[in-house]
């Protein structure tokens, strides 16, 4: 135990004495998050609107398509559901808004009332859903209800509007989480790799195996440093993410820094396990290196880190839902952003754990010495 | 204080095989206390595998060896415990000072050292503060010597030590090897430098195809040759190119 501690101290020294590898780990994804968070993409797009359409008729199915826009051409991002899913939506700032058409919307001679439910904080996206909203409104139900043009559609529809001030945080809040889970998988994955096989390839590992001691020791003494790293650099990373962009973890739900350990620490275990398959496999960083990049690049696009998953082809989403970094990602989203608290993630936990099995396996089948 | 045997090392008819090719084919010594035994031999003649063996790093096919009565196959952790491995190819981590080094090796044998102590039996205390990176290769390999001392090894084995070293880093180390001799330790030693052989080794062993083919005192064996008529092809002078060259640039050592 004590020399446990000895080599763990010894290779947290090696570690922080690394400005290459610190740099990877903390100061690039804080950088990235920062600047992305900073320019704030998200003003870019369409604003997300959930749609509950009670009426059901061709009406009302002409409406919500006229608010989708066209592919080429998002007037909003529309999602449609049912109103408890989709204020629950609202209330966490996965959407702008929250329309539902009445029942009666389409029947020919009454009075329908749009009912549309914003986030207050967000008043610009506001002014735009219900521009869109007057105008569609106007053009759809002159189209549809066939109603003669002398009788004004101010008449005949009606739209309400109400506010909520909800809980969520933007993109800013969505993507701390997601650059913190992508910090995780780099950190596990390249440390591992670069400090593994530069050992290896240089005959430190070898050396070590000539002592009574053996190199596992000191293999563990490493994984160990890459562990309380991971820990480190999540805590770095949300603290400062929060700070600088200004947004509340875990809706303020301080057991949220305990259930982000315990998924760091699990997609650390993830990751550093397919570094260490890595690094077993491959005789030199000539070849680790792409092997590495080969398996991180897709997920950093793929896994929902810098952009939602949804915004994505529907192919794409089915296999991207199951990648290790998406499950880390949504994991860790479902903490800082929703509050939620760790027991409640039962897919996650499933997806991670199943990963994490799978990627032991493979290290210990292809981790050598020399 | 633990009974060292003497000899303090006996290998018994060693042997290894790499697919096709026999490494090690049927090797005997013993190795005396306090000596330096050298074994010489021309690259790939097993030299490595021999010591690899017996440092407990490699398994033999068949063959047993000892030291200090201990069997080598049966518990390799109590042998690399007890002895010192320099290997051909050492290599230390980047990001730590050479006491640091010095102090997690003695760590791994559970020996308390003082780190400065150590590094000054090599003449590296001044270094204490580098790191492997920034020293020269003649330093390098007595930092590997230093950390092969710090469990007080009851035999040292230095896979060639001088390798790659210019001739005043190279006398600097056989005094530095004659040193630890000196202080009773038993050395087990590869080289392919002749000149090396000579000047530190009690008893060589040649090897050549994974056989030991001529073991005796260096003296001995350059008599054997005499006695069969042999006659060097150049006369032999009183001084070598090697003195030239350390008349020349001096004996310090540059690193």
């Amino acid at each position: 135990m004590k020399l446990y501690v000895a080599l763990t101290v010894a290779s947290l020294k090696m570690y922080f004495r690394n400005r290459q590898a610190l740099f990877w780990a903390l100061f690039f994804p804080l950088l990235i998050m920062l600047v992305f968070g900073i320019m704030n993409f998200e003003r870019y797009n369409s604003p997300n609107v959930g749609i509950v359409d009670r009426a059901g008729n061709p009406a009302s199915e002409g409406l919500v398509q006229a608010l989708s826009g066209t592919d080429d051409q998002d007037v909003l991002s529309v999602t449609l559901g049912t109103h408890d899913e989709l204020m629950e939506d609202l209330e966490f700032g996965d959407s702008k808004a929250v329309i539902v058409i009445p029942e009666n919307f389409g029947t020919p001679g009454e009075f329908a009332t749009i009912d549309i439910t914003y986030d207050e904080r967000f008043q610009q996206e506001r002014a735009v859903i219900a521009t869109v909203v007057g105008q569609v409104t106007d053009a759809v139900f002159k189209q549809v209800a066939q109603v003669p043009d002398e009788y004004r559609v101010e008449n005949n529809i009606g739209i309400s509007e109400s506010f909520i001030e909800g809980q969520g945080q933007g993109f800013k809040g969505w993507l701390i989480p997601g650059i913190a889970a992508m910090a995780i998988m780099q950190t596990g994955l390249f440390t591992v790799v670069f400090t593994l096989v530069r050992f290896k390839s240089q005959g430190v590992l070898r050396r070590l195996r000539a002592t009574p001691i053996g190199a596992s020791h000191f293999l563990a003494g490493q994984l160990t440093t890459k562990a309380i790293v991971v820990v480190l650099q999540t805590y770095v990373l949300v603290i400062v993410g929060s700070l600088v962009l200004g947004v509340t973890v875990g809706q303020g739900r301080l057991g949220a820094w305990f259930d982000l350990t315990i998924l760091a620490l699990l997609g650390g275990a993830l990751f550093i396990a397919v570094g260490l398959a890595i690094s077993g496999w491959a005789k030199s960083e000539e070849t680790a290196a792409p092997i590495a990049n080969i398996i991180s690049m897709p997920m950093m696009f793929l896994s929902g880190v810098f952009f939602p998953l949804s915004i994505m082809p529907e192919w794409v989403v089915g296999f991207a839902q199951y990648l290790p970094l998406t499950y880390l990602a949504d994991g860790m989203r479902a903490i800082t952003v929703h509050g939620d608290s760790i027991t409640t993630l039962g897919n996650e936990l499933i997806g991670l754990a199943i990963w994490i099995a799978i990627s032991f396996v493979i290290a210990t089948r292809l981790f050598k010495w020399e | 204080m633990t009974v060292i045997t003497d000899p303090v090392l006996v290998a018994q008819n060693l042997k290894k095989r790499y697919d096709d090719i026999e490494a090690v084919a049927g090797i005997s010594f013993e190795v005396k206390r306090g000596e330096v035994f050298g074994m010489l031999g021309p690259n790939g003649a097993g030299k490595t595998t021999t010591v690899e063996i017996l440092e407990g790093m490699r398994e033999a096919d068949s063959g047993e060896a000892f030291i200090n009565g201990i069997n080598i196959k049966e518990d390799p952790t109590a042998i690399k415990s007890i002895i010192g491995v320099q290997l051909q190819q050492n290599a230390f981590f980047d990001n730590l000072n050479l006491a640091e080094i010095v102090d997690l090796y003695a760590r791994l044998y559970n020996a308390k050292v003082d780190p400065v102590e150590i590094l000054g039996r090599v003449g590296l205390a001044q270094r204490k503060g580098a790191k492997y990176k920034e020293l020269s290769g003649g330093q390098k390999q007595r930092l590997s010597i230093a950390v092969a001392l710090v469990n007080d090894p009851f035999v040292l084995f230095l896979d060639e030590p001088t390798t790659g070293l210019d001739p005043q880093a190279r006398r600097s180390l056989w005094a530095l090897i004659q040193d630890i001799q000196s202080s009773g330790s038993t050395i087990v030693l590869t080289t392919h430098y002749m000149e090396e052989a000579e000047e530190l080794c009690d008893r060589i062993a040649i090897v050549e195809n994974g056989q030991i083919v001529a073991l005796d005192t260096p003296d001995a064996l350059i008599d054997q040759l005499l006695e069969t008529g042999f006659k060097p092809q150049k006369r032999v002078r009183e001084a070598t190119l090697d003195d030239v060259f350390l008349n020349l640039t001096g004996h310090e050592l540059r690193d």
